[in-house]
């Protein structure tokens, strides 16, 4: 039964993440804060539910293969945003240079 | 629960297709295609078609999606220097508003009418009670592996799959008759100087590796096999062109046409191994039929990544 709670207290945490996230990207004014707001649903949204469906499963093996998941997914996505906002700043500086 | 997760993605899948379709803008339509792609990868989960599943989420979605993408940063870099002479040449061009007649509408409209009819057709005289899934299953011992789709795939119908690994190198033939052979050998693309990225690749090429190998050797008992394995090892390929060490214009060009052909080459070599001593075209002697499977799948996906890397490469020089 407290297991029971914990899983939906950890899966609702992931999903409002999540919806935060997705709330973000549409909303946020500019590049940045949008992938600002999609790394929040990244990290902590699929942290989140990750680990409360490990809690489900309940398997020693499980829980590493979705541990690993979780953290291959957070190596990617940070790497892909990074690359996103550099291309972004760079498009940025090489206009500002053309109009000064 | 189910048939509502089951309708959902229904609706998804088929709404995200219209919209890739309809999408005013091409970029619009690729990030669509990457969402459906993905849909259509959950859709086969649920209908329990796990190989099928990856194979989509890989392939269909994952590589064509990657050259989408790159042929979008080409369209961009072209429409971005030439833009002011483009708008100049389109205001210049008289716009047709009946560009299509609207009897080739009519043909194409029947024309899918008819195939629809067709395959109503068809999946109305499917046998009841399962097909030919009894005879595959109860053939597995003699197939030499566990897992019921290998076993299609690899054993009882290997000639498909031997023709399937043959389309990929047709269509690298095809993408290289096409665009000529003397940009190929050009090395890659110029070296990436962000730092971060590259090592982020070289943090997953291991797990790639690994994982696809994982995937080879497991698809004797469940989900998973050449074509899935050799999409994730095309994967490293394809990181560590887009990182600045375009491996594969590295290596010697001899070595290059080997690595590509040696799946189909040694599957064929295997089929008529057995007619030459007395069995049906490949047909394995149930003995050793577990490792030349194994074997086969090997060379294959060695081959289909070296293929998608070649592509990749070759597209994006």
């Amino acid at each position: 039964m407290i297991k029971e709670i914990f899983i939906v207290i950890l899966l609702v945490a992931g999903c409002f993440f999540f919806l935060a996230g997705t709330l973000g990207l549409l909303r946020f004014p500019d590049l940045f804060s949008r992938l600002h707001a999609l790394t929040n649903a990244d990290n902590l949204g699929l942290g989140f539910i990750a680990a409360g469906i490990a809690l489900y499963i309940a398997s020693p093996w499980a829980t590493v293969k979705i541990f690993f998941i979780w953290i291959l997914t957070l190596l990617s996505s940070a790497t892909s945003s990074y690359l996103i906002a550099r291309f972004q700043r760079e498009q940025e500086k090489s206009k500002n240079g053309k109009e000064e | 629960m189910d048939i509502l997760i089951d309708s959902l993605l229904a609706i998804l899948t088929i709404y995200l297709a219209f919209r890739c379709m309809l999408a005013p803008k091409l970029s619009k339509a690729v990030f669509v295609f990457f969402a459906f792609g993905l849909m259509l990868a959950l859709a086969w989960i649920r209908l329990g078609a796990v190989d099928v599943a990856i194979a989509e989420a890989a392939i269909a979605s994952g590589f064509i999606g990657v050259l989408m993408l790159d042929s979008l940063r080409d369209f961009s870099l072209i429409f971005s220097k030439n833009q002011e002479r483009l708008e100049e040449t389109a205001s210049k061009i008289p716009v047709k508003k009946d560009s299509y007649h609207w009897t080739t509408g009519l043909a194409l409209g029947l024309g899918l009418i008819l195939f629809l009819l067709i395959s109503i057709q068809a999946i109305w005289e499917v046998p009841q009670g399962g097909g030919l899934t009894a005879i595959a299953e109860a053939n597995l011992p003699m197939s030499g592996v566990e897992h019921p789709v290998t076993a299609v795939l690899l054993n009882y119908r290997a000639y498909d799959t031997w023709l399937e690994i043959g389309v990929i190198l047709m269509g690298l033939l095809a993408i290289f008759a096409a665009g000529g052979l003397k940009q190929y050998r050009k090395p890659g693309l110029a070296p990436a100087q962000d730092p971060l990225l590259r090592k982020t690749i070289l943090i997953f090429t291991p797990v790639l590796f690994l994982f696809g190998a994982f995937l080879l050797y497991y698809g004797k008992m469940g989900p998973g096999g050449a074509f899935q394995a050799a999409v994730l090892w095309g994967a490293i390929g394809i990181l560590l062109h887009l990182g600045g060490w375009p491996v594969f214009t590295f290596i010697p060009r001899r070595m290059r046409q080997i690595l590509v052909t040696i799946g189909l080459g040694f599957f064929l070599i295997l089929g008529f191994t057995q007619m030459a001593t007395g069995g049906a075209f490949f047909e394995y002697p149930p003995a050793y039929a577990g490792f030349l499977i194994l074997v086969v799948e090997t060379l294959a996906a060695i081959s289909i990544a070296a293929a998608l890397t070649a592509i990749f490469a070759f597209l994006t020089k």
